[in-house]
């Protein structure tokens, strides 16, 4: 069946369209509409996985018709080892939020409804689009029903909170833009009649000269660092988890923030090979940071929703880092790491706002030994948490280890600093648990809250699923992944013929660490391709028996 | 050619319109500041003719006609608009213009 | 002049020959009738469309047709922007209908106005020749000036029909003098000769100082900094109806002109005059982005606005490349649609004399009126740049433009300054989806209603179908661009 992913990209959109025609006053029809539509995504999504052949790294399932044939731009979509489990994630969370909605959002449900299927093709476009702009667009088309959602549905400071999204978001990806165009434009010559060429397969082989790539890594890196959040560009992402609904937690928190480290892998790292090895300890100092300064704060909230929300921008920087470490397990654990923290961070905002239905607070202190009242809200609690902290035979677990342990072989340093951030995870989550679910109940409000209801147990239990599953067999989700990890890896490494390093290029990489032990490993070795990279290939030798060796334990 | 060099006409008509200019920037009576306009206009005109006059051409001169039409509709609907203004306030003085930020 | 002549003049003579029409039938007793010139302009606007469709069956074949001693062409660039204008025409007739029938005013000779302004537009796009783009530009202008002081028993308006005045005459006395220099160094005022005279020619200030002030003379009409003082002013002063007429067909037909005279006639000295408009269009776009910022005044907002986007489509000119050109011409059709229904929403919210002043008036629009709120958000996003509406597209082209011609730096700018712009575009959106409160009331005519919904079809049909109108607008450009590439 050709056309599955364009089934997939569309299904949400077409159903929004349908809603729009629905009257306003049937909140019932139209919530169940909507989370009917986004199951049949996500059950067309699971025939994604079902025709995608592991062993291949390049793209499957790929469609491509001429959109704006005067520029070069078309629509072309495909799936890769990298995008798939992202994909699924989406599918996967868009009825999640509909269903642990279903009772909190009594203000317009209709459009409620709406933005969230229309953002949800928007992110499923991003993930498969081939083709810059087309990326482009769906990344953009992204922004706006997160703008509503945090605005109309939001808190007390939802509109600040809403802009400072929209601004910081808009700043970054419209210089990315520019960068888009450049280097749509820098194949012109090649192709018949000038026209540009925007699919990435095409510019993935491209070598441009060293200060060219890094003028466009920095308008990529800038859009997507703002997205993920790396360090000093955070502030926006506290702002908006705090004023945000659930559901727009859910799926800032869950897919939104992915769109950044996903970038990252497949834009930055491809198309600019050089920039990106000799800025990695720059990327990677500040998502160490990230990781330490997240926990920190998180440590000190007194508020549980930013205390999840610092939370992620900790374990976003594990996601980075793992990029920037350019090798097969750190990769392969930063793209685990980040569906494993869609799961668990969704599951943890997701039960956030279950307590907030119920008391109106978010306040640690207004909580203590809710356990008694709630006890099955407490075990599901519990697991996402644990699954945070990164317990073993929880997913946070192999992401987090895979990440440390490629990230050790290239800088042992920063890797030994973030695994502080760890302990510190663990810290601050067993905090919240000790203060909001044991010890005296201290509230007489806390004596009678209702337990869990229906709804919210259905939405929660998928995550608490796939969070086991991908504790116990992680081989599910890394196996698909493999080849297409390892083929960027050989587009990084510049393992093309054409790929020649200029001399500026390479003083400038032997003054980074990664270079000298290269250099020291392999000296004499034929001086050309990216070398940062062959200390990936040294690398994950070590990484791939951890891989394997976990595997055997499981 | 004999006579007068082009020049002469040309740095005349300069001097001409710099007059308008500093007229337009310095007046404040409405009339006056319309008269400096037509200062300026009218030494484009002589440039136009002064050009014409050195190619032996007559689009030049052509051209200060229309120019010239075009000059006296817009005198016409300058007066109209400096007499609508005088109904509200009984004085063109541009400086009382300020219902808006200037 | 031949019969084939006049027929390729058929489209302006007919809209002057109705203009006169509309002027002498109120003479004629019709003053009475007044309800019936909105029908007359609107038949006026039809019969003009279509013999503009004509003119380019009569020069089927041929890419461009110059005539009456090659001072007027018929050409497909010709005809783009004629067929955009009298869209915008007829656009404006519909929005006006309300305001004139509310205040009172005499309605025959205000349409009468209009149509010798779109003679006036429609000479501008077809001026081969300096001379006719010239007189083509006064009759807009004479036009516009009395149109804005229509209003004439209020005194914003009179106020605004004269600083319009004042500064108008003296922009266009300047861009006169450049026309005179350019004469005298290139001996010819029509564009071609001077391209060709310019080819072999070294440069010199004389030339040089004639290109700056005709620059001038245009930015003055585009409103693009130092020349746009006028702008917000007038935007707020005139009725509202032209204030929509002034921002958008006015300055379509401006940027027509600029595109023209400087793809056809000045490419040769690109590198001299390059480097002033892109500093212009660098100023525009800061300085109208920072300062609609600080505005409460919804209209004063549009013509900051406005301001900056005469800089976005100057990168066109500057790039000096198809893409620019291109860009142009795509992004006026752009801008005008998204301007002109956003002009329509600000119509309907009505308050007294002057409607959808301040932002408050804007307050819970979703609730009153979901459509315009709806649409309104489109044509925000739109001037913003946002895909996938049609001002994404248009400001693609001349980003692109831009980084290809090299002019990587203003490039940069333009995207940091859309940006910006979205800061107060989405102050409107705000108001209206996420604060809650009464506003103004709402008058929603079906004219405007269908102003709004034409808008909207084309800024979603161009963002997300964009090959027809794209390569239509490379039809309608090839030809000029043809010029470029032989430099």
């Amino acid at each position: 069946m050709t056309g599955l992913l364009t089934v997939v990209l569309f299904l949400p959109i077409a159903g929004a369209i349908l809603l729009v025609f629905l009257p306003k006053d049937i909140p019932g029809p139209i919530k169940g509409g909507g989370l009917l539509v986004s199951l049949l995504t996500f059950l067309a999504s699971l025939a994604i996985v079902g025709r995608f052949h592991d062993g291949i790294g390049g793209f499957q399932l790929v469609e491509s018709h001429a959109w704006i044939p005067q520029w070069g731009i078309n629509y072309t979509v495909g799936v890769y080892g990298i995008s798939l489990w992202l994909v699924l994630l989406t599918t996967l969370l868009t009825p999640v939020v509909i269903l642990a909605s279903w009772n909190s959002i009594h203000k317009h449900p209709k459009e409620y409804v709406i933005s969230m299927l229309v953002m949800e093709s928007a992110m499923i476009g991003a993930f498969l689009a081939m083709d810059l702009v087309l990326f482009y667009v769906f990344f953009e088309l992204m922004l706006l029903p997160m703008y509503l959602i945090i605005g109309v549905w939001g808190g007390k400071n939802r509109i600040y909170a809403a802009i400072k999204f929209f601004l910081f978001t808009i700043a970054g990806s419209l210089l990315m833009l520019l960068g888009i165009i450049y280097l749509g434009f820098q194949q012109v010559h090649l192709t018949a009649g000038g026209v540009p060429t925007f699919e990435i397969t095409q510019l993935y082989g491209l070598s441009l000269p060293p200060h060219i790539q890094t003028i466009l890594f920095f308008a990529f890196a800038l859009a997507f660092a703002i997205k993920v959040p790396l360090f000093p560009l955070h502030t926006w992402l506290p702002d908006a988890h705090v004023e945000a609904p659930t559901g727009g937690s859910i799926i800032l928190a869950g897919v939104m923030l992915k769109m950044g480290t996903y970038g990252f892998l497949r834009f930055v790292l491809p198309f600019f090979p050089d920039a990106s090895i000799h800025y990695a300890p720059l990327l990677i100092c500040l998502s160490v940071i990230g990781i330490i300064y997240g926990a920190l704060v998180a440590w000190v909230q007194p508020d549980m929703k930013k205390l999840v929300a610092y939370s992620s921008v900790s374990h976003l920087g594990f996601c980075v880092m793992g990029i920037f470490a350019i090798n097969q397990a750190s990769i392969e654990g930063s793209i685990l790491q980040m569906v494993n923290h869609g799961l668990s961070t969704g599951a943890l905002f997701l039960l956030v706002g279950v307590v907030y239905e119920r008391r109106h607070t978010r306040m640690l202190a207004d909580y203590g030994g809710i356990a008694r009242t709630m006890p099955v809200y407490t075990v599901f609690f519990v697991i996402a948490m644990l699954s945070s902290v990164g317990l073993p035979g929880l997913n946070g677990f192999v992401g987090e280890f895979l990440i440390l342990a490629g990230s050790f072989q290239t800088h042992p340093g920063y890797a030994t600093v973030a695994a502080i951030g760890v302990i510190l995870a663990a810290i601050y989550l067993l905090w919240l648990i000790q203060a909001v679910f044991f010890g005296p109940i201290t509230k007489d409000e806390n004596r009678s809250i209702p337990d869990i209801a229906w709804n919210e147990i259905a939405a929660v239990v998928p995550l608490i699923i796939m969070i086991v599953w991908i504790g116990i067999h992680p081989n599910t989700f890394l196996r698909r992944m493999e080849p297409s990890v390892q083929q960027l890896l050989a587009t990084v490494r510049g393992e093309q013929p054409e790929k020649v390093m200029t001399a500026s290029l390479a003083a400038a990489a032997t003054r980074s660490p990664v270079a000298q032990t290269l250099l020291s490993v392999r000296s004499g070795a034929r001086m050309r391709g990216r070398q940062g990279l062959s200390v990936g290939v040294q690398g994950p030798k070590g990484a791939q028996t951890e891989v394997s060796v976990l595997r055997v334990t499981r | 050619m004999p006579g007068i060099p082009t020049n002469y006409f040309l740095i005349l008509s300069a001097i001409l319109f710099t007059i308008g200019v500093c007229g337009v920037l310095t007046r404040r009576n409405g009339i006056t500041i319309f008269m400096s306009i037509e200062l300026m206009v009218n030494a484009v005109n002589l440039t136009f003719v002064a050009y014409a006059r050195q190619f032996h051409s007559l689009h030049g001169l052509i051209f200060v006609f229309f120019v010239m039409a075009i000059a006296a509709a817009e005198a016409a609907v300058g007066l109209a608009i400096f007499i609508a203004l005088y109904h509200h306030r009984d004085t063109i003085d541009v400086d009382e213009a300020n219902l808006m930020h200037w | 002049m031949t019969w084939a002549d006049t027929l390729l003049l058929l489209p302006e003579l007919i809209a002057a020959t109705g203009a006169s029409i509309l002027l002498i039938v109120p003479v004629l007793g019709g003053r009475a009738r007044g309800h019936m010139a909105k029908w007359a302009m609107l038949a006026l606007m039809a019969v003009t469309a279509l013999a503009v469709i004509g003119s380019t069956y009569a020069v089927a074949g041929v890419q461009q047709t110059p005539t009456f001693r090659a001072m007027f062409a018929v050409d497909a660039f010709s005809v783009f922007f004629k067929l955009l204008f009298v869209v915008v025409i007829a656009l404006v007739t519909l929005l006006s209908e309300d305001f004139l029938s509310e205040e009172r005013y005499s309605t025959w000779e205000y349409y009468s106005l209009l149509a010798f302004a779109l003679c006036g537009m429609m000479f501008m796009a077809s001026g081969v020749s300096l001379i006719t783009i010239y007189i083509g530009l006064e009759l807009l202008a004479l036009s516009s000036y009395i149109l804005a002081g229509y209003y004439k028993n209020h005194e914003e308006s009179t106020e605004a029909a004269m600083k319009y005045f004042i500064l108008g005459t003296v922009s266009s006395a300047i861009l006169l003098y450049g026309i005179s220099l350019i004469y005298g160094v290139c001996g010819s005022m029509r564009l071609s000769t001077i391209a060709a005279a310019l080819s072999t020619m070294l440069s010199n200030d004389a030339l040089m100082f004639g290109i700056m002030l005709l620059a001038a003379g245009l930015c003055f009409k585009i409103a693009a900094v130092p020349f746009h003082v006028w702008t917000p002013d007038v935007y707020v002063g005139a009725p509202t109806p032209i204030s929509a007429f002034l921002s958008t067909g006015s300055k379509a037909a401006a940027f027509a002109v600029f595109a023209r005279v400087f793809y056809v006639a000045f490419p040769a000295f690109h590198l001299d005059w390059s480097n002033v408009l892109a500093a212009i269009a660098a100023l525009s776009m800061i300085v109208g982005n920072l300062a609609a910022i600080t505005q409460t005044n919804v209209k004063r907002m549009l013509a900051y606005s406005s301001i900056s986007h005469a800089g976005y489509s100057l990168l066109g000119i500057i790039a000096m490349n198809e893409m620019g050109l291109r860009g142009i011409l795509i992004y006026t059709m752009v801008y005008v649609f998204a301007n002109l229904g956003i002009w329509a929403t600000i119509l309907m919210l009505r308050r007294h004399a002057y409607a959808g002043e301040s932002v408050e008036d804007f307050r819970g629009l979703h609730k009153r009126a979901p459509f315009a709120a709806f649409s309104m958000v489109v044509f925000l996003l739109s001037l913003g740049g946002i895909p996938p509406t049609a001002g994404f597209i248009g400001k693609y082209f001349l980003f692109a433009a831009a980084v290809q011609a090299g002019f990587g730096w203003l490039a940069i700018v333009a995207v940091v300054m859309s940006a910006v712009s979205m800061f107060y575009y989405l102050r409107l959106v705000v108001a209206m989806y996420l604060e809650e409160g009464s506003g103004a009331e709402t008058i929603y005519s079906p004219s405007l209603r269908f102003v709004t919904a034409l808008s909207l079809t084309v800024t979603l049909v161009v963002g997300f179908i964009p090959e027809l109108p794209i390569r239509q607008v490379i039809e309608s450009s090839s030809h000029l661009v043809g010029r470029v590439v032989q430099r």
